[in-house]
């Protein structure tokens, strides 16, 4: 497990309320991409956070700006191939424009600065990365993914039971 | 000894391709190509499934003109089955309407992609502007009212084609001879006042005016480099009605050229009649001509530009880009317009004309009616079907076999990108000729011209060569020895 800050542990807690976006990003038709996903299908399967808006997509998108303007507070869990990170990485997101703009994919940090520029309001948003090691064309993840999976669902479960 | 310039990869396209201009002793242009390196896949893996599966399977192709390929496939389908048009079976006028409202509202939304994230960036930056603010995130932070209202465009796209397919991306809604709903009042009550987070269809059709009004202005202020920027010929390619005028979704396929005289017209049934496609060894992607007039001179442009040189008018119900069409064809007093630039007025005009086409059926009673599919039997069915489309990007065809147990034993997808590979590979040489040759020093501004010269045609290299991967696209310059001099990368 690895979080830039414990006092985190409360933050699931705080989202069992309409004002509140769950949103996992991936494909789940490319191994380990499937990560996001697979943990709103946890959430929903135990029922966790129920009084949330849930989603899932392929990729984020400029109007996500819009959308994420109407709530309070926003968790994105993605999928990431970064070697620091060991299973999990869980960081606050602060606004940013790193012009990563491509009309297939836009990064958290640009999404929400957009939000912050154009709707002039800027959400509470938190980025749950999971580590995953193999995105060929093929469903299921990886058993390492799988685990990382599971260390960050622990550690949530932990928190919301 | 001359040089060769690489820009490897192309961006803000869709797909993975590159660009190497060879150059000579004295720095001039000798060669220019777009290559286009994507693996192909779509065409085989779909055989051996069930006919059905083919419009929601191959609609995966692509997370932006998805609708289209889901339409394309619907169409040879309804075919297949023995209600479609290859019999002159005209479809229901409710499902119909249905596709058609799916249809507008992805042409609506991906021409506000490819206007506004694409191209408008550099048309008010400009081309030489740092690569860190000639992009829509730039464009946040120079104009984010703008910004917001682009974004509102086009998420009323995207709920409009949620609306009729279930889904904002890759959603179901045709099945073999019809459509699997209609339009509820309530839906269509929604999409036409809009609600909170939702614009209404007016405040939709005065901002696709905006978006005009801002090709215009660039226009006033730029008129040299707009008018002369890879002025290219070629034949212009468009599904056009019985008046001809452009029907985005359906009606025969004319081929018309710069004095807008009619070259071909055919029934899109018939296009292996018509059509070859050559190859080269540096391209996955295939270079189709008509075969009456050869590689060279047969081979046309598709898409905005193409469409609006086609048509002869738009109708009355659409009257606000009827007007806009009327200045873009008297700009050019009658001829074709092969002003590459020009590319970005008619995407503008074609945003209004979605709207005011969407309008329109918005408000058509048919849209609720319950007739929804024209029942079909296994004596009906035919095995074989075409369909074709005006995607937002041009003509775009399926064709498909299927045996007598329903399963697919042949694919051919002819997609708009690939209709315009030989005059996209026309306007790199342009471009090349204009902005590089007989320059010492290349900069990163002349190189980026080779991207805006593509980006007009807002190709997706991912459709054409039906890939299956995320690989994003490069240009590279050589000397005449072959030795890399210039390589540009994002």
């Amino acid at each position: 497990m690895q979080t830039k800050d414990d006092n985190l542990m409360h933050i699931l807690c705080e989202y069992n309320n309409a004002d509140s976006l769950i949103y996992g990003i991936g494909n789940i038709g490319r191994q380990d991409d499937g990560l996001g996903w697979a943990f709103i299908d946890w959430l929903e399967a135990h029922q966790i956070c129920p009084k949330a808006e849930t989603m899932k997509h392929y990729q984020l998108h400029l109007e996500d700006a819009d959308m994420i303007s109407y709530k309070k507070r926003i968790l994105f869990i993605d999928a990431t191939m970064k070697e620091g990170i060991n299973s999990f990485h869980i960081e606050k997101v602060k606004p940013k424009m790193d012009f990563s703009f491509t009309s297939h994919a836009i990064s958290v940090p640009s999404i929400l600065a957009t939000c912050q520029q154009c709707f002039d309001y800027l959400p509470e948003v938190y980025l749950l990365e999971i580590r995953g090691y193999e995105w060929e064309l093929q469903i299921g993840l990886t058993l390492k993914a799988k685990e990382n999976l599971d260390e960050a669902i622990a550690y949530f479960g932990s928190v919301a039971a | 000894m001359g040089q060769k310039l690489v820009i490897d990869p192309v961006t803000r396209i869709e797909g993975h391709g590159k660009v190497t201009i060879q150059l000579d002793d004295n720095n001039q242009v000798v060669d220019a190509k777009l290559h286009v390196v994507e693996f192909r896949g779509f065409e085989k893996f779909i055989q051996g499934h069930p006919y059905w599966e083919a419009p929601m399977l191959l609609q995966r192709i692509c997370g932006i003109c998805f609708v289209s390929h889901h339409l394309c496939g619907a169409k040879a389908l309804d075919d297949m089955v023995g209600v479609g048009y290859s019999k002159g079976v005209d479809m229901l006028p409710t499902p119909e309407k249905v596709r058609r409202l799916g249809h507008y509202a992805q042409q609506l939304q991906s021409h506000v992609t490819a206007y506004y994230y694409l191209i408008v960036p550099e048309m008010l930056f400009g081309m030489d502007a740092p690569p860190e603010q000639r992009n829509v995130l730039g464009l946040v932070e120079a104009n984010p009212e703008l910004v917001k209202r682009v974004v509102q465009l086009r998420k009323w796209g995207q709920e409009a084609i949620k609306t009729v397919l279930g889904k904002r991306m890759h959603g179901i809604n045709s099945v073999p001879g019809g459509v699997n709903k209609n339009i509820s009042i309530a839906e269509r009550d929604r999409l036409l006042q809009g609600e909170d987070g939702l614009l209404s269809m007016d405040e939709v059709i005065e901002y696709a005016k905006e978006g005009l009004e801002i090709f215009y202005d660039f226009h006033e202020k730029n008129r040299h480099q707009v008018d002369t920027f890879a002025d290219v010929p070629a034949l212009n390619m468009s599904l056009v009605d019985k008046d001809g005028n452009v029907d985005y979704y359906h009606g025969n396929i004319r081929i018309t050229d710069d004095d807008k005289n009619i070259i071909t017209e055919m029934d899109y049934h018939d296009y292996l009649d018509y059509f070859s496609e050559a190859t080269e060894e540096w391209s996955y992607m295939k270079f189709p001509f008509l075969k009456a007039l050869g590689r060279d001179a047969g081979s046309v442009r598709v898409g905005p530009l193409a469409r609006v040189n086609v048509t002869k008018s738009y109708g009355t119900d659409t009257p606000l880009a009827k007007e806009a069409l009327e200045r873009f064809h008297d700009y050019t007093k009658g001829k074709a317009n092969n002003m590459t630039l020009h590319t970005n007025w008619a995407r503008a005009i074609e945003i209004l004309h979605s709207a005011e086409l969407i309008k329109n059926l918005l408000n058509d009673p048919d849209l609720q009616k319950e007739n929804l599919i024209l029942m079909h039997s296994k004596a009906d069915w035919t095995g074989e079907g075409v369909g074709v489309v005006e995607a937002p990007r041009g003509t775009l065809l399926h064709h498909y076999k299927a045996n007598q147990e329903g399963n697919i034993t042949f694919c051919n997808l002819v997609v708009a990108t690939t209709q315009n590979n030989t005059v996209m590979n026309r306007t790199v040489r342009s471009v090349a000729e204009e902005y590089l040759g007989g320059n010492d020093i290349i900069t990163e501004g002349m190189m980026n011209a080779i991207e805006v010269g593509i980006r007009a045609y807002d190709p997706c290299l991912s459709c054409a060569t039906h890939a299956t991967g995320n690989m994003p696209l490069d240009v590279s310059i050589y000397d005449a020895k072959g030795k890399l001099f210039a390589n540009k990368r994002r």
